[in-house]
């Protein structure tokens, strides 16, 4: 029994330094706790177990959660033309709106929503900055650029699709198409 | 988190008077059996994490809080001096496991107040 949960604890821990979502980490970590907490229970050493299992997998695994929670920041850059910064009215009503309904995505989301003004190119922001949306205003319509493994991507077409108030036309590009332009 | 699952709520607000039981339990038993005043206090502390799942709503004052706990570590203080410190333990040995269990008591309620207290703070007022 000791040797099978001594095994189970090594690739446990194997499992929480491999994986890639920093979320599956953390559980990992809290059945490590509880593993760990039955390992010293067979040592006979009862007190040291429960302290290990109720700090270690319950109220440290918690206050890891509300951290990552804490953390999302979403960042999106709206590209603006420098007429447009030049024109006292560059905030159209378009413009707002837009800007409205991703505050209100972000929020439905529980993101938070950094919006960062950019007058950059396209390529630059590309390689330079750390994005999750890049926005860029056409005369007829909107492009979103994002990087295709952004998971939020369905959401947000779905979110945008559903939203009565955001009524101009827009279209996706994912970062990937965007690369293969640029080598050609 | 924010998402208010029906299940957890449930099931949390059904659990949550027996976990303050049991916490209580191996305080008081800390003496005899496994358990004591830091885990008891642990455990009473999840407590105020479950009903932060059930409800984020932040109606505990942590002021007041914070004043039982150094209330409490005075007290440790104070009774560890007039009982071990000044030698009174070799005549009174019949109080010997009262002043464990008081002890325990003690540690339980100053543990279960920092914890809260960290959490609290954490989850309340400490953003970027």
């Amino acid at each position: 029994m000791l040797e099978l949960t001594l095994i189970l604890l090594v690739i446990l821990s194997i499992a929480a330094l491999q994986t890639r979502s920093l979320r599956n980490a953390v559980i990992y970590l809290g059945v490590f706790s509880l593993a760990i907490s039955f390992v010293y229970l067979l040592y006979h050493a009862p007190d040291v177990a429960i302290a290990e299992a109720v700090i270690g997998s319950t109220i440290a695994t918690i206050l890891y959660l509300v951290a990552l929670q804490k953390y999302k920041i979403f960042t999106i850059y709206y590209r603006l033309q420098e007429s447009e910064i030049e024109d006292t009215h560059y905030f159209s009503r378009y413009k707002l709106q837009l800007v409205k309904s991703l505050e209100k995505f972000c929020t439905k989301q529980e993101l938070e929503a950094q919006i960062i003004y950019s007058l950059e190119e396209l390529d630059e922001i590309l390689t330079k900055h750390q994005y999750a949306l890049i926005i860029e205003e056409h005369e007829e319509f909107i492009s979103i650029y994002a990087h295709h493994e952004n998971y939020m991507l369905d959401k947000l077409e779905f979110f945008l699709d559903n939203e009565p108030a955001f009524i101009r036309p827009y279209r996706i590009v994912k970062m990937e198409e965007i690369e293969g332009e640029v080598m050609e | 988190m924010n998402e208010h699952s029906k299940l957890l709520t449930k099931t949390l607000g059904f659990v949550f008077p027996f976990i303050l039981v049991f916490g209580v339990y191996m305080i008081s038993n800390g003496h005899i059996s496994p358990g004591g005043g830091f885990q008891g206090g642990a455990v009473m502390a999840s407590v105020f994490i479950c009903k932060y799942l059930i409800d984020p709503m932040k109606d505990v004052s942590l002021y007041r809080v914070q004043w039982v706990e150094k209330l409490a570590l005075l007290f440790i203080i104070l009774l560890a001096l007039g009982f071990v410190a000044t030698g009174l333990n070799a005549y009174f040995t019949f109080f010997l496991p009262y002043y464990l269990i008081i002890m325990n008591i003690l540690i339980g309620l100053k543990v279960a107040c920092g914890m809260t207290i960290i959490f609290y703070r954490f989850v309340y007022y400490e953003s970027r």
